[in-house]
């Protein structure tokens, strides 16, 4: 061994070497660490979790099945939060608390549905035109243009009821829920531009760093100077661009459906809204619970954006 | 807090009396200055010389009480021109800066507002302080452009910084710096983002300016070549305190506290060779220690090679060991410092 | 270790295009590095000087092949090992990346923050010698503490690590494959003074050590006085003095190096009143001045300086410039 090496004119002193009060180690945990400090993004996470947890357990906890219209038929439909039906019951008869529980399921399948889509184009496509350069990245990056340009929400309109006609007699029809599949993979297909957009400008940034330029000297292979150096340095930014997404997305099928585009089949809150927004100053209740639900929703994404967005970039704040 | 003036009927231009800046952070309070004392007359160059970490340029910014927040000074005094910056209202500050005290800063691509042209960027100083008409302050700005050695000055009036070199900006910065003929002179580091025969030209026109005004200056960095060059006396900062301060020929020809010693040694010397078996430069071993937590006593003691027991738990006081030579060591006779309540 | 690394007829321009609708114009071309010959034997350490814009740093990085070389040859024991670089037959270009390494100026961007250090050591070693997975924990104590580092803090990231630290690893990354050459890009000068001197004693021991040849880069003369056995001057792309480093720094032959050298402030009172003064600045490279680039700032430029161009001559045993009026 070189021991001669390690004498005091090189070696550092080990005992000083690491402070040892820091909090963990780890990049992520770092991170973790960050963002646990952060308001906003607390709030965030405690309600999208809120959120998470009445999707996977709520519909076993509801006295009534949503599409019970019972009420209806004893007269006791419109009713105001009683014993029974604690937050009423809506046009037709429905528990307005099932209709909304059982709308976090869909919400969050949109939304996770929609930028999981959007995500994959858009890393992909991004992350190429990003790393290749040249005439790849600018026929990448009008095809991206394009679709930014497109008026995302009436194509979506129009799609959807074309779509509702084209599939009549044909073996699609029975596909369950096949609207509100199609509306998810329509916001897919229009959201990925932007990921792809950052994903491009990490994937460029990246490119040039040092650590990169390292790997090369070293010899390692393009594939994995991708794989195992540039993505997980760009996923950061990503992570926060789909967290805003799932909002997002959330958000725009609650306006298709509100504009009677939506899955009529499909229990979501935009649904309720569409169903119950004439009855508005007689029964409030009825669009003021899936009205909430969206609220929080969508503002807890945005909270948990904004938290991530700190914990991955942190600042020096005073205080 | 000790103060030695430097000559019987001088008073000092500017005296720093136990400054102390601190940080609070979410992780504690860094220390960043602590207990800082030094004074520059009249016409006289100060270099500040010291690694990161050491607190130099938290304190030339703190002077003028420009230390970016959260920073905040907790205890001393800066007596300029008989008057306390540290108490003084805030329109006294603004009245001075600039005026009595001007700065050049490290970087001039970023001391300079990229979307004004040069001399919208000047002549708005000398109108802010003096109120003269656009035309004489536009005239004055091209007279500075002369003075710091900018050929062509009418021309480079009208340019925007992003025309011009790094050593061009700098020119531009000191001619701000020099608009309204401030007393004295704060320079962070003023050539070490230039190249080194840039650096040469800017520390000469230093050189010749300070002699012309008849101007003090406070010279921040950390080569001891620049501030040989420039500087008359020389303070020698570590991790936010005063080591040892003295004039120039002493510092080089006779240091005295093991951090300076240390410091001069572990340079490699360009006049010097090289070649021989065996290559080794007197280094110090470790690093800047973390000012967070910083290390009990002296600060420099885990890194001394004369360091005894004691040094890790008293704290030194200045001492002056000669005319103008003042020194923190308990192994050169210092007493121990009681603890000031931050 | 005996191996050659033979630079010959380096070259590498940009061309500034002037972009309209349809057409791309060049409208001159910026030489970064111009006809760069040098060679560095094992052992020995060539230190490549001058200011920002003379093309030090792409110099090194047109010999990895980091940037494309316009033209010119690199040999290695006498093969060119350019094509080899650019070429697609992977084994070849492994077996010459193994030789030659490099050493990043700034040690907080050239380890990947997501790696743990050990990661970032055993990427090389996974490279280079992949299937002996057993042996490579061993190599990376082993080379963590060669530097003089822990090696139980190889599970560390990077940010938990101090400059010079992170300095370290990075030399502990370039020595995994036992490479014959070193390059250097200014590896020192992000770093306090007070560590400078210890990563700089950590170079020359490796190189007693191991033998291996540097090329270090750095526009710091001191430093590259102390580690070096032989310097060349760049300028404008250009090497315009070359030589034994007590020879250059004795006694410059060319005004370039005499202004650069006396234009370092040196650590003792009054040594600065013997010096060249140099006017000017650097020209920008679009704006290459005819026959020797330095003429315009030279204050012994003759008639001759202005028209033709100088070769790098030999000027004595151990040095070679290019110079009309050499001093």
């Amino acid at each position: 061994m070189d021991a001669d090496l390690i004498e005091a004119p090189i070696a550092a002193p080990l005992a000083e070497a690491l402070p040892t009060r820091r909090p963990p180690s780890g990049v992520w945990r770092q991170s973790w660490y960050r963002f646990r400090r952060n308001r906003a993004g607390m709030i965030g996470l405690v309600l999208v979790t809120l959120v998470v947890l009445t999707a996977l357990i709520g519909p076993w906890l509801v006295a009534y099945a949503p599409d019970d219209q019972s009420a209806m038929l004893h007269g006791a439909s419109r009713q105001a939060p009683s014993a029974v039906h604690w937050l009423g019951t809506d046009r037709v008869g429905y528990d307005v608390l099932s209709r909304t529980v059982y709308g976090a399921p869909t919400a969050l399948a949109v939304g996770l549905g929609a930028m999981l889509i959007a995500s994959i184009i858009g890393v992909v496509i991004g992350g190429i035109a990003g790393y290749v350069g040249g005439l790849v990245d600018e026929a990448l990056m009008r095809m991206t243009e394009f679709f930014m340009v497109v008026p995302v929400f009436v194509v979506i309109l129009a799609v959807v009821r074309l779509f509702g006609i084209v599939v009549v007699g044909t073996p699609l029809e029975r596909v369950p829920n096949l609207n509100l599949i199609t509306i998810i993979v329509l916001l897919g297909l229009f959201e990925w531009p932007s990921v792809a957009r950052m994903t491009r400008a990490e994937f460029l940034r990246l490119r040039q760093t040092e650590f990169v330029e390292a790997a090369l000297c070293i010899g390692t292979s393009r594939r994995d100077i991708l794989v195992r150096h540039i993505l997980p340095n760009a996923l950061p930014p990503l992570i926060v661009l789909v967290a805003l997404g799932i909002g997002g997305a959330i958000l725009a099928e609650a306006m298709v459906a509100f504009l009677g585009f939506g899955d009529p089949r499909s229990i979501s809150w935009g649904q309720a809204l569409f169903f119950n927004y004439q009855i508005l100053q007689v029964a409030p209740w009825t669009c003021l619970a899936p009205g909430a639900a969206i609220f929080v929703t969508v503002l807890g994404f945005n909270l948990l954006a904004d938290g991530l967005t700190d914990a991955f970039n942190p600042r020096v704040r005073a205080g | 807090m000790l103060s030695i003036p430097v000559s019987a009927q001088d008073k000092p231009l500017l005296a720093v009396e136990g400054l102390r800046v601190q940080f609070p952070t979410r992780d504690g309070v860094v220390r960043a200055v602590d207990g800082v004392d030094f004074h520059v007359g009249a016409g006289e160059t100060l270099g500040i010389v010291g690694e990161s970490g050491s607190g130099k340029t938290v304190t030339s910014l703190s002077l003028l009480r420009l230390a970016p927040p959260p920073a905040r000074i907790t205890a001393g005094r800066v007596v300029f021109e008989g008057e306390d910056l540290v108490s003084t209202t805030p329109a006294r500050l603004v009245a001075i800066r600039g005026r009595r005290m001007a700065m050049i800063f490290q970087n001039p691509a970023t001391s300079l507002n990229p979307v004004l042209s040069i001399g919208r960027q000047l002549s708005e100083i000398l109108r802010w302080h003096t109120g003269i008409g656009r035309k004489p302050a536009l005239d004055r700005a091209a007279e500075l452009l002369r003075l710091v050695g900018i050929g062509d000055p009418a021309a480079r009036l009208k340019q925007y910084p992003h025309e011009l070199s790094g050593g061009m900006k700098q020119r531009v910065g000191i001619a701000r710096a020099l608009l309204c003929e401030p007393a004295l002179l704060l320079a962070d580091e003023p050539t070490t983002a230039l190249d080194v025969t840039i650096q040469a030209q800017i520390l000469d026109l230093l050189a010749e300016l300070r002699t012309r005004l008849s101007m003090s200056m406070i010279l921040v960095t950390h080569d001891m070549g620049v501030v040989a060059r420039m500087a008359d006396r020389i303070t020698v900062m570590y991790a936010g305190r005063v080591c040892e301060t003295a004039a120039a020929s002493t510092i080089f020809d006779a240091p005295l506290h093991p951090y300076t010693r240390a410091l001069l040694e572990s340079v490699p010397r360009i006049d010097h060779s090289y070649s021989g078996a065996r290559r080794v430069l007197p280094s110090i071993a470790g690093r800047p220690p973390d000012l967070l937590h910083p290390p009990a006593g002296c600060r420099f003691h885990a890194r001394c090679p004369e360091a005894v027991p004691d040094c890790a738990r008293i704290m030194p006081r200045e001492i002056s060991v000669g005319p103008g030579h003042t020194v923190s060591c308990i192994r050169r006779g210092s007493p121990a410092e009681t603890e000031l309540a931050a | 270790m005996s191996a050659v690394l033979e630079v010959s007829g380096l070259r590498k321009q940009y061309a500034v295009v002037k972009r309209q609708l349809l057409r791309r114009r060049v409208t001159c071309a910026v030489h970064a590095v111009d006809d760069v010959s040098f060679t560095v034997r094992g052992g020995e350490t060539l230190g490549l000087v001058g200011e920002s814009g003379c093309g030090k740093t792409t110099t090194a990085r047109a010999i990895l092949n980091l940037v494309r070389a316009d033209g010119g040859e690199v040999r290695l024991d006498g093969q060119d090992v350019r094509p080899v670089l650019a070429g697609a037959d992977r084994a070849a270009m492994l077996a010459v990346r193994r030789r030659i390494q490099y050493v990043f100026q700034d040690p907080y961007l050239s380890l990947n923050p997501r790696w743990t250090v050990t990661e970032a050591m055993r990427e090389p070693l996974r490279v280079h010698s992949p299937g002996q997975e057993r042996e490579w924990n061993a190599r990376v104590a082993e080379l963590l503490s060669t530097v003089g580092l822990d090696p139980r803090h190889g599970s560390r990231y990077p940010h938990e690590f101090s400059g010079g630290q992170r300095q370290r690893v990075g030399i502990a990354r370039a020595i995994a494959v036992q490479p014959e050459f070193i390059l250097l890009d200014e590896p020192v000068s992000s770093l306090d003074i007070s560590v400078r001197a210890q990563i700089l004693n950590l170079l020359a021991a490796l190189q007693d050590r191991l033998g291996m040849a540097y090329l270090y880069i750095s526009h710091d003369l001191s430093s590259v006085r102390f580690i070096s056995t032989h310097v060349a001057v760049m300028y404008l792309g250009r090497i315009v003095e070359m030589g034994a480093v007590d020879e250059v720094f004795a006694h410059p032959r060319h005004h370039y190096t005499a202004a650069l050298i006396s234009a370092i402030p040196v650590a003792r009172p009054g040594a600065a009143d013997t010096r060249t003064q140099l006017k000017g600045e650097v020209p920008s490279a679009l704006n290459r001045p005819t026959g020797c680039a330095f003429h315009p700032r030279c204050a012994a430029a003759m008639p001759v300086c202005r028209s033709v161009d100088p070769v790098l001559a030999p000027m004595g045993p151990h040095s070679l410039a290019a110079c009309h009026n050499p001093i």
